[in-house]
């Protein structure tokens, strides 16, 4: 039963961390600002003559509610998971463990234990934020609603593995820190840069951490987006495993994890299962255009001349192409355009090609169902009769944050500083 | 006489292109409290490290690595109470915690383990290392930063564990407190093994008539 032992041991050590008390501190007033903001704004919406199919809980509350988690757990979080290796590190305590009866894979899944549920300590607000609404009279939709809570799981598992690996790297705790943040930033960098540009690079920015997030935000879950974020997050506790002893091999070790996880990138990729959990089916075609899609089994090529920056591409991609890359067997989207803006681009700027079977159309539209009867056309398939039957109704509510500001600005800080010295003292 | 506990052979350790460790063999025999006699920066540290495997070696065997090394200098879980540290480690071989009494640690295991005086901070260790149960332990400098009374507590403590089954290896830069505690020595001299034996055997390799360990260090470097 070493491994509850060693969960122990780390809890003590989570609990000892000014880090994590000021994680705990911080979490309540931002998630707070962040309900509050959203419900009154969800109001403003719902009493101001609003489409009710407009307003979806998932956008309008729990999404941004849930937002100041990522906040947290891009800025704040690492610095928690990285004093948990950097401390046994700097204080000699790992030359201990190192020659302890525990293995390191034990060792480093009672960080990666003690650490998540730290987070899960950390999720209260928000869980009192899904009670308020509730008490509010707001709905909550449960599958939209946990694939949500597992997309933010799933983050901190691969922002853990990030930290910890930098922290067993890194000599200090410092340098992880600045290597954590450098890396986050570095992801920002890769979406900004691969955004439109299809290929290969696209793929891979498809899992940074907030990207991957953003699929989960959508109601949308990808078994390929979770599985990458479990084994990189998986991948960077190896690598940690790899550098926390000092051995001869420690290279192989990294250059080992290092291409896993690429590989784990391109596996994890492959599988196209994909579930549609928002209530309001956003990340679907209606069920009869579905049956529909599903009888074209031939590979539908798409060539895109609309350039990252053009809103007609976010269209495009968000409402017809990544609903048809769940729907039909085959789907090879090339973006063809080559500068970020469009302008200039001459006469074929614009145009969208779709082939099927050899025969080709072009269109400048990137409305859904003119796309998905110009697709049924070219693949001799016959579309619905009709469309649209199963329409979401939204779930308006003009409803004030009542009692929110005072439980977010005041008792959760007041409970969390009570807690945070009964802590301390106790260690003095 | 039963065999070597420890066999290191040609043990070798480079820091870029400084030679730390040069060649270095040696054993320990079953029941003997050995010590590594060096001054600072002799490579003692280093050797140890590699012997308890938290430092990969650049030559050299070492045979049998049934030991544990308790560090010189670390202050492990710093927030933590030092009851708690001894809890923890006992448990984690199974094993009862007894040792705070013979070590005086009693008005100290209410405190936080970063608090300790240097002092107790290394009977601390010590503690800690004496809760495993291998049958070798290796000690980087055990008397450093205890007074003298303290020293002579814990040298007398010392010299009741070999009776008790289990074979130390301390490595130890005052020359003095290794003559007072130790059955046997290794001159440690720029990573090199200059002479191995009990006192008497060491002269006789100086080839020294008479004189301390500090005349045997000298004549041998």
């Amino acid at each position: 039963m070493r491994l509850l032992e060693l969960i122990g041991k780390e809890w003590r050590e989570l609990a000892a961390s000014r880090a994590y008390w000021l994680l705990l501190v911080m979490i309540g007033p931002l998630v707070g600002h962040a309900f509050i903001t959203a419900v009154e704004s969800y109001a403003d919406a719902s009493a101001g003559g609003a489409l009710p199919q407009g307003l979806s809980p998932l956008d309008g509350i729990l999404v941004p509610t849930f937002g100041a988690y990522d906040i947290a757990v891009t800025l704040l979080f690492p610095f928690v998971a990285i004093r948990l290796v950097s401390s046994e590190k700097e204080s000699g305590a790992l030359k201990l463990m190192l020659q302890s009866p525990a293995s390191m894979t034990t060792m480093l899944a009672a960080k990666g234990i003690a650490l998540i549920a730290g987070w899960l300590i950390a999720w209260v607000p928000g869980l009192i934020a899904l009670a308020l609404w509730r008490i509010y009279g707001g709905s909550l939709y449960a599958p939209e609603l946990l694939n949500l809570l597992l997309g933010h799981l799933l983050r901190v598992v691969l922002s853990s593995g990030i930290a910890v690996a930098a922290a067993a790297i890194a000599k200090t705790a410092a340098s992880a820190a600045i290597a954590t943040l450098g890396f986050t930033v570095g992801t920002w960098a890769l979406e900004f840069i691969a955004e439109g540009r299809g290929g290969w690079l696209h793929t891979v920015a498809a899992y940074t951490p907030t990207a991957a997030l953003r699929f989960f935000e959508q109601g949308l879950l990808r078994l390929n987006t979770a599985l990458v974020m479990l084994l990189l997050g998986v991948a960077g506790f190896a690598l940690a495993g790899a550098w926390l002893r000092d051995s001869r091999d420690r290279w192989k070790k990294t250059v080992a994890v290092v291409v896993a996880s690429a590989a784990i990138v391109v596996a994890g990729s492959l599988p196209r299962a994909a579930w549609d959990l928002s209530e309001n089916r956003r990340n679907s075609f209606s069920e009869s255009e579905e049956a529909a899609l599903r009888q074209i089994h031939l590979p539908l090529r798409v060539a895109v001349n609309l350039a990252p920056e053009d809103p007609r591409l976010a269209d495009l991609d968000r409402n017809v192409l990544s609903k048809l890359e769940r729907i039909l067997d085959r789907v090879e989207i090339d973006y063809t355009s080559r500068t970020r803006s469009g302008l200039f681009e001459g006469d074929r700027y614009g145009e969208v090609w779709y082939e099927i079977g050899g025969r080709k159309t072009m269109l400048r539209s990137t409305t859904e169902p003119i796309v998905l009867e110009t697709i049924f056309k070219l693949a001799g398939v016959a579309g619905p009769a009709q469309t649209g039957s199963e329409t979401y109704q939204g779930h308006p509510l003009a409803a004030r944050p009542a009692g929110a500001a005072w439980i977010y600005y005041l008792l959760w800080p007041f409970a969390v500083v009570i807690g945070a010295l009964l802590e301390f003292r106790h260690r003095s | 006489m039963s065999s070597a506990l420890l066999t290191a052979s040609g043990v070798t350790k480079r820091f870029g292109s400084k030679l730390v460790l040069n060649d270095a063999s040696f054993d320990v025999r079953p029941g003997e409290l050995l010590g590594l006699i060096g001054p600072n920066g002799a490579g003692k540290t280093t050797l140890f490290e590699c012997l308890a495997g938290l430092m990969p070696m650049d030559g050299g065997n070492v045979s049998h690595r049934e030991m544990f090394y308790v560090p010189d200098g670390i202050r492990p879980w710093p927030d933590q109470r030092v009851e708690w540290a001894l809890e923890f480690v006992a448990s984690l071989w199974n094993r009862p915690r007894q040792i705070a009494e013979s070590l005086k640690l009693e008005p100290i295991l209410r405190s936080r383990i970063g608090s300790l005086s240097k002092g107790e901070a290394k009977r601390f260790l010590l503690a800690l290392g004496l809760l495993t149960p291998h049958p070798l332990l290796l000690l980087d400098e055990p008397f450093d930063g205890l007074d003298f009374r303290q020293t002579r507590d814990v040298m007398a403590l010392l010299r009741t564990i070999p009776a008790e089954g289990r074979t130390l290896f301390l490595s130890i830069h005052q020359l003095s407190d290794a003559a007072r505690v130790c059955d046997r020595l290794i001159l440690l001299s720029s990573g090199r093994v200059v002479g191995q034996g009990t006192l008497d055997q060491l002269r006789v390799q100086a080839g020294l008539a008479e004189g301390g360990l500090e005349e045997i260090f000298l004549a041998l470097t």
